[in-house]
């Protein structure tokens, strides 16, 4: 273990042509066992010299950057189950008591669902692993959702505002983030990878749909629900609280 | 000693950043983009994997470990690059095994169901053991891996070999069943490894019978692993 960190220290960041070709070989040399390990470690670097010069080259993610596309996609697709579930156990009182405002509340689960399979699909495809609080953010999504809605459609709305503005912090930071890496990554002459560009589009487009709920909510009067500050203080703080553990767990 | 340094650091450092420092297993993003990060050195690799030869004959021993280095051309006290000794060379087993299954297996039909998948995937990984000839001295491995000092990453590599044949195999829930789903995987294949190390029967028929049969309790308690294994879990 110790070894391991002092390597990437030594061969990570000082030593760019060593570190991108030894994964290589590594993979090379697990896939065929029987080859001798001498002709293995010449030929990977051969076929690099070959494939290198056209593309601008990869940037590798260090230990750090995996952590926080880690955690940060943990959080995402927590945040977007608790999205689903709150429209989910909101739309039948609200739905009940406002005829009108069915297809506001069905489009914003629609959009909702949709970040909820981008999210389940990039982590399973990137092998990371849900958040082991969710049997709990379950329920507390759907208790906040209904006790909102029952408490009615200004009540419902500011629950909406609060949980949107929080969350569209959280993803700005998130675009924030990526873009500094961006940016690091063509000062060194390197590209992030088709992934981390895709990933960067996702969530600008969840962040404005994301953004245009708050701008619905507050529209149909969520500023006029009765305890508003306590509402939005509570429901903020909680966000904010289950943004930080979800995060580590 | 490693922990005591390893308290110190997480002590210097602010209160705020503790909970990444603790998280030290692994970066769990998986990227398509990039190539990992080779996990061993390539003087560790080479004197691990010589020394993997000789523990049909010598055990997870040190003696194997030493003649692993004079076999690849280093001294005999390069040995004291693996600060666990023999339990290094157990993990570098684990560890190959691990990520050389996804180059032992192929599914020739896609559609057979995940739990047919995993099923298979089990079956490659305890055939690796007797391609390599060490299922005889498994055993001594078992016991290295159970001391407390070796407890944690044993259990550690277990689960990221549950993960990998859940992934192998195309699995891709993402809620609680996650957890369970590795958990109970985990225990299948630890304990039908454990009965694997005492199988006097031709070709192993007896492991991959008892297999069948935990697979099938798993079906029965909860459809743990669900969606395949149906009807097809009875042994060839």
């Amino acid at each position: 273990m110790a070894l391991r960190s002092a390597y990437s220290a030594l061969g990570g960041p000082s030593l760019p042509l060593k570190a991108r070709t030894t994964p290589l070989a590594f993979q090379l040399q697990s896939r065929s066992r029987n080859v001798s390990s001498r002709a293995l470690s010449s030929t990977p670097k051969a076929s690099q010299a070959h494939t290198a010069p056209t593309d601008p080259p990869l940037q590798s993610l260090t230990k750090e950057q995996k952590q926080f596309l880690e955690s940060a996609l943990r959080v995402n697709h927590a945040g977007e189950l608790a999205a689903t579930l709150i429209y989910t156990s909101q739309t039948p009182p609200i739905v009940k008591a406002h005829p009108h405002l069915r297809p506001l509340m069905k489009h914003m689960y629609d959009q909702e669902a949709g970040h909820f399979k981008t999210f389940n699909h990039l982590l399973a495809k990137h092998r990371i692993r849900p958040t082991a609080m969710y049997p709990v953010w379950h329920a507390a999504a759907s208790f906040l959702g209904w006790s909102t809605g029952v408490m009615g459609r200004e009540a419902a709305m500011a629950c909406t505002e609060a949980v949107e503005t929080e969350i569209g912090e959280h993803y700005n930071n998130q675009v924030r983030e990526l873009l500094k890496w961006d940016e690091e990554a063509k000062a060194r002459g390197e590209t992030l990878g088709e992934d981390l560009e895709a990933l960067m589009t996702d969530i600008r487009r969840i962040r404005d749909e994301e953004l245009e709920h708050l701008d619905h909510a507050v529209e149909e009067d969520a500023k006029m629900a009765k305890p508003y500050e306590v509402l939005n203080g509570v429901i903020r703080a909680g966000c904010r609280g289950a943004i930080w553990v979800s995060e580590r767990v | 000693m490693s922990s005591p340094m390893a308290l110190r650091t997480l002590l210097r450092t602010p209160p705020a950043l503790r909970p990444l420092l603790l998280q030290t297993s692994r970066a769990a993003y998986h990227s398509y983009d990039h190539a990992e990060q080779p996990v061993y050195r390539e003087a560790e690799r080479t004197i691990l994997s010589s020394a993997l030869a000789h523990v049909p004959t010598h055990g997870f021993t040190q003696e194997a470990l030493t003649l692993g280095a004079k076999d690849s051309g280093y001294l005999d006290v390069s040995t004291n690059l693996f600060r666990k000794g023999t339990f290094d060379l157990v993990k570098y087993y684990l560890v190959s095994q691990r990520m050389g299954l996804k180059d032992r297996i192929q599914f020739p039909d896609e559609n057979i169901g995940v739990g047919r998948k995993v099923r298979g995937l089990i079956l490659e990984r305890l055939r690796a053991n007797v391609d390599t000839g060490i299922v005889t001295r498994w055993q001594e491995a078992l016991a290295i891996m159970s001391l407390a000092d070796n407890i944690p990453a044993s259990l550690r590599e277990l689960g990221a070999l549950a993960d990998e044949m859940w992934f192998l195999a195309g699995d891709t829930s993402v809620d609680s069943s996650w957890y369970t789903k590795r958990a109970s995987l985990s225990g299948v294949y630890a304990a039908t490894e454990i009965f694997q190390t005492t199988d006097q029967s031709t070709e192993f028929r007896d492991t991959e019978q008892f297999l069948d049969r935990r697979l099938e309790e798993l079906r029965t308690v909860g459809g743990t692993v669900s969606g395949g294994c149906t009807g097809e879990s009875t042994a060839e």
